[in-house]
C-alpha cells in the first residue's frame, strides 16, 4: 500500500515536469508498446453513443472494459477498438457511481458499462483524468403513465384525446399485436421516421415497449 | 427502447414526451391488442406460428365466409366456451374477430383477458377489413374444438437442448450473448461471447462462419432479431425464445416467455 502511495506520487511529479515516466513504470511502458500505434483513424467513439453525442477532443465514448491497478491503466472499447489510458489515482475523478475514492470507484464499474473518459496526453500517451458512468436512464414520475391513464387516453383514441402512442417494439413483435391506435416506430429506426411525429412540438407522445427492456 | 426513444423525442424539441413504462407485458394483463389483417397473415399464419383464431359472429353467419382455420364460437356462448380454451398457463395468442370490428369482438376480449389470457387480440375491421385486405376466406362449417399445440418458432432451438449446450460446451458452437454490454457485464451463461444485437452487422468477423451459433438475451425477442441477422449472412444458427437470467458466477435460470 505505501509503495503505491510512494509511486504514484513519484508519478505525479513525473508527470509535473513531463520527464521519467518510462523509466518508473516499466510494465506500463511495456504494455504500451506493445499496443497498435494509435493513429487518427481509430474511433473516439463507439457508434451508438453518435445516437445522441458528437466526438470530442480529449475524450472518449465507449464501453468500460477493465482496471488494471499494477500498471494503473484502464481499457475502453469503442465497438472493434480498445483504447488503454493510463491514470494517476491522486488525479483521476470518477462520476456517477457509489463510491468513497477511485480505487473503489472504478473496481465498482461494471464491464460493458457507457463512459466517456476525459484525458490529457503526455508524451504521446494518454492519461485519464475523468471517468463519467452514464446514469441509468430513469423516466422522471411525472413523465411515466400508468395502464388506466393509457386505457383513458385508447378509449378516447387520438383524436379526441389528442395524442400519438409509439410502440418501439420491433416489427415483427409489433406486428403478433400492439395496444390500439399504436404505431411502430422501433427504437434502432428513431432518426428514419422523424416525419411520422406530430409537427406540433408540444403534441403529446406516449412511447411504450416490451416492458423494462 | 421506450426510455431512449423518448430521450431522442425530447431533444428534437417535444415538450410533452410521456412514457408508459410497463408497457406491453401490464397493457394484456387487463386488456387486449389489435392486429390487422395483413398482420395476421404475415406473422402468423405465414410463419406457422401456432395460434386460436376465433370467429365470435353467430354460427349462420360464420359459415358464409370464414377465416382459415378459425374455430366457431359465438359471442353469447363464449363465457361458457372458455374451459374449451387451451390453459392459460401456454398463452397462447388467441385472436378474434367478428364481422366489422364492433362491440362483439370486444367483449369477447374481454371475456378472456378476465378469465387470465394475456394475449389476446382483436382484429382490425373484422371479417369485412379481412375482406376489404383482399384475403380469402372459406364457407362451410367451421371447427368447433380448438387445436393449440405450441411449437418452436423457425430457428428457435428447445430450452433443453439449449441447457445440454451450455452443460457440453461443444467445441463446435458458439453461444452467443446479445444483449448489450452492461447487461452482460452482470454475467453471462458459461463460455458465451457478448456481441450486442445492434452490433452483429458490424462485428460479423468475430463470429466464426465454421461454428453453430446459439443466441440468447434476456427475453428471447433481441435472440431472434440476431438469429435472422445471421442466418441471412449464411450462418447455422438458432436462437433461444425464453426468459434468461443469469448470475454474476455464470449460473442462470430459464424459462418461457
Amino acid at each position: 500500500m505505501s509503495r503505491t502511495r510512494i509511486s504514484s506520487m513519484a508519478f505525479a511529479s513525473a508527470l509535473a515536469v513531463g520527464l521519467m515516466i518510462l523509466p518508473l513504470f516499466p510494465a506500463l511502458a511495456q504494455e504500451k508498446a506493445a499496443l497498435p500505434t494509435t493513429t487518427q483513424a481509430k474511433p473516439t467513439m463507439a457508434k451508438i453513443c453518435g445516437n445522441c453525442h458528437t466526438p470530442e477532443q480529449g475524450s472518449f465514448r465507449g464501453y468500460f472494459e477493465s482496471v488494471a491497478y499494477k500498471t494503473q491503466s484502464i481499457q475502453i472499447r469503442m465497438d472493434d477498438a480498445v483504447e488503454i489510458l493510463s491514470f494517476d489515482k491522486t488525479a483521476l475523478k470518477v462520476q456517477n457511481v457509489k463510491a468513497e475514492n477511485p480505487d473503489e470507484a472504478l473496481r465498482s464499474i461494471k464491464a460493458g458499462k457507457e463512459v466517456r473518459v476525459q484525458y490529457i496526453e503526455k508524451d504521446g500517451k494518454k492519461f485519464a483524468t475523468l471517468v463519467v458512468a452514464k446514469p441509468a436512464i430513469k423516466v422522471a414520475l411525472d413523465k411515466q403513465l400508468k395502464t388506466e391513464d393509457v386505457e383513458k387516453l385508447v378509449a378516447a383514441g387520438p383524436e379526441k384525446g389528442k395524442y400519438m402512442l409509439i410502440d418501439c417494439r420491433p416489427a415483427p413483435k409489433f406486428m403478433e399485436g400492439a395496444i390500439p391506435t399504436a404505431i411502430n416506430i422501433p427504437f434502432p429506426a428513431f432518426e428514419k421516421n422523424i416525419d411520422k411525429l406530430p409537427k406540433d412540438k408540444n403534441a403529446l407522445i406516449v412511447y411504450y415497449c416490451a416492458g423494462v427492456t | 427502447m421506450s426510455p431512449s426513444s423518448a430521450g431522442r423525442a425530447e431533444k428534437l424539441g417535444y415538450t410533452n414526451i410521456k412514457v408508459y413504462h410497463d408497457g406491453l407485458p401490464e397493457w394484456t394483463k387487463k386488456n387486449s391488442m389489435v392486429l390487422t389483417p395483413q398482420f395476421l397473415k404475415v406473422a402468423f399464419m405465414d410463419k406457422d406460428i401456432p395460434h386460436v383464431l376465433v370467429d365470435v359472429r353467430s354460427g349462420e353467419n360464420a359459415k358464409k365466409g370464414f377465416i382459415k382455420g378459425a374455430v366457431t364460437m359465438p359471442v353469447a356462448e363464449l363465457a361458457a366456451s372458455i374451459v374449451k380454451f387451451p390453459p392459460k398457463e401456454k398463452k397462447p395468442p388467441i385472436i378474434i374477430y367478428d364481422q366489422n370490428d364492433g362491440s362483439d369482438g370486444k367483449s369477447a376480449a374481454r371475456a378472456l383477458t378476465a378469465a387470465g389470457y394475456t394475449s389476446v387480440s382483436v382484429l382490425t375491421g373484422g371479417i369485412d377489413g379481412w375482406l376489404k385486405a383482399g384475403l380469402p376466406v372459406q364457407t362451410g362449417s367451421l371447427e368447433t374444438n380448438i387445436v393449440y399445440v405450441p411449437k418452436l418458432r423457425p430457428g428457435e432451438m428447445a430450452i433443453d437442448d439449449f441447457k445440454k449446450i451450455v452443460a457440453g460446451a461443444p467445441a463446435d458452437m458458439l453461444i452467443l450473448d446479445v444483449r448489450n454490454r452492461d447487461e452482460s457485464g452482470a454475467g453471462m451463461i458459461k463460455g458465451a461471447k457478448n456481441i450486442p444485437d445492434e452490433d452483429i452487422l458490424d462485428r460479423l468477423a468475430e463470429i466464426p462462419k465454421d461454428k453453430k451459433i446459439i443466441t440468447y438475451c434476456s427475453t428471447g425477442v433481441r435472440a431472434e432479431m440476431a438469429y435472422h441477422k445471421l442466418k441471412e449472412k449464411g450462418y447455422a444458427v438458432q436462437f433461444v425464445n425464453a426468459k434468461v437470467e443469469i448470475n454474476g458466477d455464470g449460473k442462470y435460470t430459464i424459462e418461457r416467455p
